[in-house]
């Protein structure tokens, strides 16, 4: 007889069978949020895009260095806002781009404040400093919350409580591609490429340039977050979905390989007890 | 009249892409208007009613937060909710100024709760307000 008994495998294909359908299911609650997701992305990546380069436009055209926000503080003090989900089985959406964040800052005091709970037991368990906990639940971060995050953030820079701030989220490329990515918040950087005809003298700040920075960064902040949020949340559906769907697939090869063995095995037994009878006569 | 290049974006997508001739918005140190050919400028927003005029016909909005930028004659207007006068919600906005006003009538209110209320009242009215406008 083969090796393993026919009950034996009717068992595993019985468990394989229910977690297709766990897989099967959770593939197909990832897709549906995914289209909810994806058409929130689609939303506010404009004004992620344009918020981006109107503000580089006047950080680059900005040469009298009034704001704090402008100014390379020389400390190593840096805090990572890490985007992540709540929940596993997504394949590497979360291990990427915690990973990304601890491959960074070798030579920074690294502080985070994590989105998501994966994010913060990942930063927990290494005995990493943690800002605030109050931000766990990335499902359920609204724009309103994300405006108060970019406030608390600007006042922690202003006060010097840290030198930089960096923001790791996910973007989403495609459903089926996503890349961790960090993105520098504060402070603003400045792109020395020598923009044609702009100096500070003819940009016009109302009331006065310190004070439009000191306005406008804490909503930019807020909008940058919000847009990076939007990003990671589509981008853990689309890795959630994938990683369901190959799973899925997996299930599916596993039980059509255990069919033909247990046919086999049922094969095997059939013929042995009709040797046994024709030996017996 | 001159037209000019107007970008409005907000987080729920763009809510106006072409040329216009007029832009008003409240910003932080009051109503400014903005024609073509308007010095490189940038403001913070403050909560009130915008206006945009394209091919002369004027359009209310209301428009909360965020920021307008020109930079070199193209206009970029960046509010963090901007809705047109005849998408506003008035129902909504009218039962948010109901519930600020609760708030801020319960003298057991918290500082922080009076601050929020506040805000969410302001903008109640500005909806309203922009709503209730006529043509």
């Amino acid at each position: 007889m083969a090796g393993v008994s026919t009950k034996e495998i009717k068992t595993r294909i019985r468990s394989m069978e229910a977690t297709r359908q766990i897989t099967k299911a959770m593939e197909m609650v990832a897709a549906s949020k995914l289209r909810r997701a994806q058409e929130q992305v689609l939303a506010s990546r404009p004004y992620f895009e344009t918020l981006y380069e109107a503000i580089h436009d006047i950080v680059d055209c900005n040469s009298d260095f009034s704001s704090g926000y402008l100014v390379n503080r020389p400390g190593n003090k840096a805090l990572y806002v890490v985007i992540a989900g709540d929940r596993g089985l997504a394949g590497g959406y979360n291990s990427n781009v915690l990973k990304l964040v601890m491959s960074q800052g070798n030579n920074e005091e690294l502080s985070v404040l994590p989105i998501g709970k994966k994010a913060m037991e990942f930063f927990q368990f290494r005995g990493v400093s943690i800002l605030e906990t109050g931000y766990c639940s990335a499902a359920d971060i609204s724009m309103g919350d994300c405006f108060t995050i970019a406030k608390k953030l600007c006042k922690q820079f202003t006060n010097g409580v840290y030198d930089k701030i960096y923001i790791a989220y996910t973007n989403f490329v495609s459903v089926l591609s996503q890349t961790p990515t960090i993105l520098q918040l504060l402070p603003l950087l400045r792109q020395e490429t020598g923009r044609e005809g702009m100096s500070n003298s003819d940009v016009f700040y109302e009331p006065d340039s310190a004070e439009v920075f000191e306005k406008i960064v804490p909503e930019y902040l807020g909008g940058i977050l919000y847009g990076a949020l939007c990003e990671s949340r589509a981008s853990e559906h689309g890795a959630r979905r994938t990683a369901m769907d190959s799973a899925t697939q997996n299930a599916d090869e596993m039980i059509d390989k255990l069919s033909l063995e247990f046919n086999r095995a049922r094969q095997a037994a059939i013929t042995q007890e009709i040797t046994e009878i024709v030996a017996g006569s | 009249m001159t037209a000019f290049a107007l970008k409005i974006v907000t987080p729920d997508g763009v809510k106006f892409d072409g040329m216009a001739q007029e832009l008003v918005v409240r910003t932080t140190t009051g109503d400014t208007g903005i024609l073509a050919g308007h010095i490189n400028y940038v403001a913070p927003l403050g909560m009130g009613m915008a206006t945009v005029v394209v091919d002369g016909v004027r359009q209310y909005a209301a428009c909360i937060g965020g920021m307008v930028s020109v930079v070199n004659g193209a206009v970029t207007l960046l509010p963090t909710t901007f809705e047109w006068k005849d998408k506003i919600d008035v129902d909504r906005a009218e039962l948010s100024k109901q519930r600020a006003e609760a708030v801020l009538a319960d003298k057991a209110t918290a500082d922080t709760d009076i601050l929020l209320a506040q805000a969410r009242l302001k903008r109640a009215l500005v909806r309203i307000s922009v709503a209730a406008r006529k043509p």
